[in-house]
């Protein structure tokens, strides 16, 4: 089974719009790999004017926000950064290498690679003139109005490139279960330098498969 | 899907396909419909567990449910597998105008190009591994309903409470007019990537319009204008409403009251009233026809209350009252009138009958509860009636002078036992003797009566007791008559004799378990004699 991987395009946003974008984006990969029976639920974004659909798994919604919180931790500590979030589907397959071993090995079939850099607002210095104060706030809210509608059409493309990968690439999935695939979501980790944990890299180097990034 | 795995070879797999291939059509038909036919929000279901859905809305693991497709969908023909299911969904000005398409949506399963290449694409396809796809295809559409601009549009047309410009609409069928090339080139084109199945490649494309910019979404101005007349009219139009209704009620509540009032005073006395006024008798039957009924008799019952009840009051009520005392005192009465005859053909009174009555009462109160306890002390009924027996009995004995020697003349058991019974039970007959001689004082008759009864109870527990004793010593009694007929001594004696009977019979036994013993003892030492004179 060979492992497929989708790099999707890079997103510039703010500290605030990283749990929508990525909940936005998380959700859609999984709404497309969970082939059971599924209650979708329609939700909008905070501060993003997006409507995404999810699998109406609460289990799902804690677990993915469990990670965002900690990327968020990360961001906060590595500010102006690229990073780099996968979401890996793995099949579990049992081996014996010995009489008295047993052994679990992840066979990973599809990671999706979320790429983000995580930009800080400027900020503007005060001035003395009233009439300047409000030239720049009119300004800055132009601003964030702007930047806001291009990363809409930004994450637009995303969400179209997640579509069209998960209906190209569809031999690769395993057979439906009565749940959701097994998935791991990996962030970075603060002991990493390349923004990488190292756990991570040997389990893709030890599944054989090719690991591009 | 286990219907679907099992057939999954060639024949069954085109079977499996030409089953799922139509639901896709209508699954997608749904899906397309529930967010672009903008309507009220209704209040959103409780969520609904995954048993909870409906067969048909498993199908492809997708229920259509939030939103749920509107109910003109349901009256829609189903899409047929052989032809392309297209909508057109559509912005038209709402005072009406041309139809701009925003999206057209085409879900077409495509057939092979010929047979052969059917043929051998076909064989190796699984309807499983189509459904699967097919899973995955319907998802991508379900979410790019959401991510497209109209559904932005969509949203705003539902929202409760406003009235738009614009109005939102689709149109379904098998084919639409081709977009003009100013359309063509303003529109852009989105195709998923088809699913292959025995049938054809199914297919899903969708050509819609990158903005709605052009649109200028406003609240229509007659929903304003209606709103601004409300609100001016509002101040003005209550009282304009409230005015007439109150002079009309005014004006039509007082007079019905009074014509009802005059009915009422008139009824008790119509014919003064005809007689003393003739004028006023035309206006009557107009009053007089609508409560026909109750005028005469009301009449006739006040009339007829007055008339019989008046003098009759207290006869009536104290002769109703005196019936039900009566009737209450009558079994009391009678009761009473058995035990103490002589006290009343003395007394003669009728003063003194209520006291009688009331100490009556309490005795029978008395009574029950100590009958109750009689119950509650004695095992069965059967003895209770026992008691009567031997109370009768008593009664019967003691009113003849001969019960004695026709007692003893008797030989039977129950004889004894009412011997027994007399001789136990003689103390007890002097004392219900006793409250019949003392007829003279009332005082005294009362507390004789009290002490009397009290006393008969007690007896009667007393020669219930004796009985049940007696029952219990049956065997003692038997013997003891068996002894005393043979050697006609007197109680005493005879338990005596028993016991001595006894002890005999037993050093009898022994005496005689003895003498075998001996015997026994004599046989061996004479054999062994024998044994010791042949040996030498």
């Amino acid at each position: 089974m060979n492992c497929e991987t989708c790099q999707l395009k890079e997103l510039e946003l703010e500290l605030t719009e990283i749990r929508d974008v990525l909940r936005c984006i998380l959700h859609t990969i999984f709404f497309h790999r969970t082939l059971s029976l599924v209650r979708p639920k329609d939700v909008d974004c905070d501060f993003l004017d997006i409507t995404y659909v999810q699998c109406g798994l609460p289990e799902l919604e804690k677990e993915v926000d469990e990670k965002i919180d900690q990327f968020s931790a990360w961001v906060e500590k590595h500010p102006n950064r690229r990073s780099q979030i996968c979401l890996s589907f793995f099949d579990e397959k049992h081996r014996h290498p010995g009489w008295f071993v047993n052994k679990t090995e992840r066979i990973y079939w599809e990671q999706w690679f979320i790429n983000l850099q995580v930009m800080f607002p400027k900020r503007y210095s005060k001035s003395n003139s009233s009439k300047g104060l409000t030239n720049i706030q009119a300004n800055a809210v132009e601003e964030t109005s702007t930047r806001r509608a291009a990363l809409e059409a930004s994450i637009n493309e995303v969400l179209f490139q997640i579509i069209k990968f998960a209906n190209e690439k569809k031999d690769h999935i395993p057979a439906i279960p009565d749940r959701i695939f097994n998935h791991e979501i990996m962030i970075p980790s603060s002991d990493s330098v390349f923004g990488w944990n190292t756990d991570v890299i040997r389990r893709v180097l030890n599944s054989g498969h090719p690991y591009s990034l | 899907m286990a219907s679907l795995s099992d057939s999954a070879g060639a024949g069954g797999g085109r079977a499996g396909a030409e089953l799922m291939v139509p639901q896709f059509l209508l699954k997608a038909l749904h899906a397309i419909l529930a967010v672009r036919s903008p309507r009220p929000h209704a209040p959103p279901a409780p969520a609904a567990s995954a048993s909870a859905f409906r067969r048909r809305d498993r199908w492809f693991h997708l229920p259509i449910h939030a939103p749920p497709p509107p109910p003109a969908a349901e009256h829609l023909p189903d899409p047929s597998p052989g032809e392309p299911l297209v909508v057109d969904v559509y912005l038209a000005p709402s005072g009406g105008g041309p139809e701009e398409v925003l999206e057209r949506w085409t879900v077409a399963c495509e057939p092979w190009p010929s047979p052969a290449a059917a043929a051998a694409v076909g064989e190796g396809l699984a309807v499983n591994r189509a459904y699967k796809r097919c899973i995955t295809l319907l998802r991508s559409l379900y979410a790019a309903l959401r991510f497209l601009p109209a559904y932005r549009a969509f949203r705003r047309l539902c929202a409760s409470g406003q009235v738009y410009n614009y109005c939102m609409g689709h149109r379904v069928g098998s084919f639409a007019a081709p977009f003009s090339r100013a359309e063509e080139a303003a529109m852009r084109t989105k195709r998923l990537a088809p699913v292959e199945t025995q049938l054809g490649r199914l297919v899903v494309s969708v050509q819609y319009l990158p903005s709605l910019a052009a649109f200028n979404f406003e609240v229509t101005s007659l929903a304003s204008a209606a709103i601004i007349t409300d609100y001016v009219g509002s101040p003005a139009a209550e009282p304009m409403r409230a005015f007439p209704p109150s002079l009309t009620e005014a004006t039509g509540s007082p007079f019905p009251q009074p014509s009802r009032r005059p009915n009422s005073w008139a009824s008790p006395a119509p014919w003064p009233h005809t007689l003393g006024q003739p004028a006023k008798f035309s206006p009557p039957p107009a009053h007089y026809a609508s409560p026909t009924p109750s005028p005469p008799t009301f009449g006739y019952l006040h009339s007829r209350f007055s008339g019989e009840t008046a003098p009759m009051t207290i006869p009536q009520a104290g002769g109703g009252r005196g019936t039900v005392h009566h009737r209450n005192m009558s079994e009391p009465s009678r009761a009473f009138m058995f035990p103490p005859p002589s006290p009343k053909n003395v007394r003669g009174e009728a003063g003194m009958q209520e006291s009688p009555t009331e100490i009556n009462r309490s005795f029978k109160r008395a009574d029950g509860i100590r009958m109750g306890d009689l119950y509650s002390n004695l095992p069965s009924g059967s003895k209770i009636k026992d008691t009567k027996d031997e109370s009768g009995r008593f009664s019967g004995v003691f009113s003849s002078s001969g019960s004695p020697r026709h007692g003893f003349s008797r030989s039977s058991s129950r004889l004894s036992m009412q011997d027994d019974t007399d001789d136990a039970d003689f103390p007890f007959a002097v004392d219900d003797v006793y409250p019949d001689s003392r007829p003279g004082s009332s005082s005294g008759k009362d507390t004789g009566d009290q002490a009397g009864s009290s006393s008969h109870k007690s007896q009667d527990a007393a020669v219930g007791y004796l009985v049940h004793l007696l029952k219990s010593a049956r065997p003692l009694r038997d013997s003891t008559y068996s002894s005393h007929t043979s050697r006609g001594e007197s109680t005493e004696a005879g338990s005596t004799s028993s016991f001595l009977s006894r002890r005999t019979s037993d050093a009898l036994e022994e005496f005689e378990s003895f003498k075998e013993t001996r015997e026994n003892l004599l046989a061996r030492s004479r054999s062994r004699l024998q044994d010791s004179l042949d040996k030498p």
